[in-house]
């Protein structure tokens, strides 16, 4: 993912300086890509493809964040091995709040989430027209992150649903439900 | 005449091989059959070692008829599993830990999908040259 870095490679030290790339590509990359979907296909296609996409993206930056990491056991341990190694690496925090329900729902919470602040939020006092326009338009661009989440659970051995909800701009909610 | 053995195999994460090599060339026909269901009745073998650590080295989860088989697991519930006839363990561990590296650069390809077999000539390559060099 572009402005992290990279993984380090065990046994190499002092070679070059590991190549980086400025963060606002990634953002760019986002924007057009929800644009270029949205644009080729209607509504729930986009978002069913944006999902698939981050799917697929997730089961692989999964393999690669769990490196050397032990093992994980039971499905909390890696809801929270997500909330804070992979949120870490891909968003440069941690998710801020974990809620369950102990019935196999949990509720990430992130205030500030990174791929949503170049998002401007409507204004206090904005109409519900424009509030709703706003989160719709938040919604398209979660689409992503969303399917990035689940394929990184389902990829450690956690089959599950991953909803995203934005809420109070930029901060936003992800809703897991595990499939039994 | 006594012919080494020295299988690897890689097993997804719905219990199919995706990658299978034979690293002291090829063998005959029925060898071949047994190895290959040996490391697969291993699997239930490398499941109750997993339960019982967290450590992705396993050593030794089974024998069969003087043949040994070693596995690693990964995070991902990928396992490695080497059948072999009493090699050393630490060399099989520094295998393991280095295919692993070629592993997640192949799982990283965007045209490999997690669940098809690893095609690419220079894994198997790469592979065969690990084997001898740390195995010999």
């Amino acid at each position: 993912m572009a402005g992290l870095p990279p993984v380090p490679s065990p046994g190499v030290v002092g070679k070059k300086p590991a190549r980086r790339c400025a963060e606002v590509c990634l953002e760019l990359l986002c924007a057009e890509s929800v644009r270029l979907f949205h644009d080729k296909q209607s509504g729930p296609a986009a978002a069913a493809a944006l999902e698939a996409v981050g799917y697929r993206v997730g089961q692989q930056l999964a393999e690669r964040y769990t490196r050397d990491k032990p093992r994980l056991g039971d499905t909390l341990e890696i809801i929270k091995f997500v909330c804070k190694d992979f949120w870490q690496a891909l968003f440069k925090k941690q998710v801020d709040n974990l809620k369950t329900n102990h019935r196999g729902v949990y509720v990430l919470q992130d205030n500030g989430f990174r791929w949503l602040q170049r998002l401007s939020p409507p204004g206090p006092g904005a109409d519900p027209g424009r509030e709703e326009a706003a989160r719709q338009l938040a919604l398209s661009y979660l689409h992503l992150p969303a399917g990035i989440v689940r394929g990184a659970l389902c990829h450690l051995g956690v089959t599950c649903t991953v909803e995203a909800d934005p809420k109070q701009m930029p901060s936003c909610t992800f809703t897991i439900r595990i499939m039994a | 005449m006594a012919t080494s053995t020295l299988t690897f195999v890689i097993v997804g994460q719905e219990d199919h091989p995706i990658y299978e090599v034979d690293l002291t060339g090829p063998k005959e026909q029925q060898t071949q059959y047994l190895h290959q269901f040996v490391l697969h009745a291993s699997l239930d073998a490398v499941d109750e070692q997993m339960w019982l650590s967290k450590e992705p080295h396993l050593k030794v989860v089974d024998r069969f008829n003087g043949l040994n088989v070693t596995a690693f697991v990964t995070p991902g519930n990928t396992r490695f599993l080497m059948l072999h006839d009493g090699r050393s363990d630490d060399a099989i561990r520094a295998f393991f830990t280095e295919v692993y590296e070629l592993y997640i650069r192949v799982m990283l390809n965007p045209f490999h999908s997690p669940t098809s077999r690893i095609t690419s000539r220079e894994f198997d390559r790469k592979v065969k040259l690990l084997a001898k060099r740390l195995i010999g």
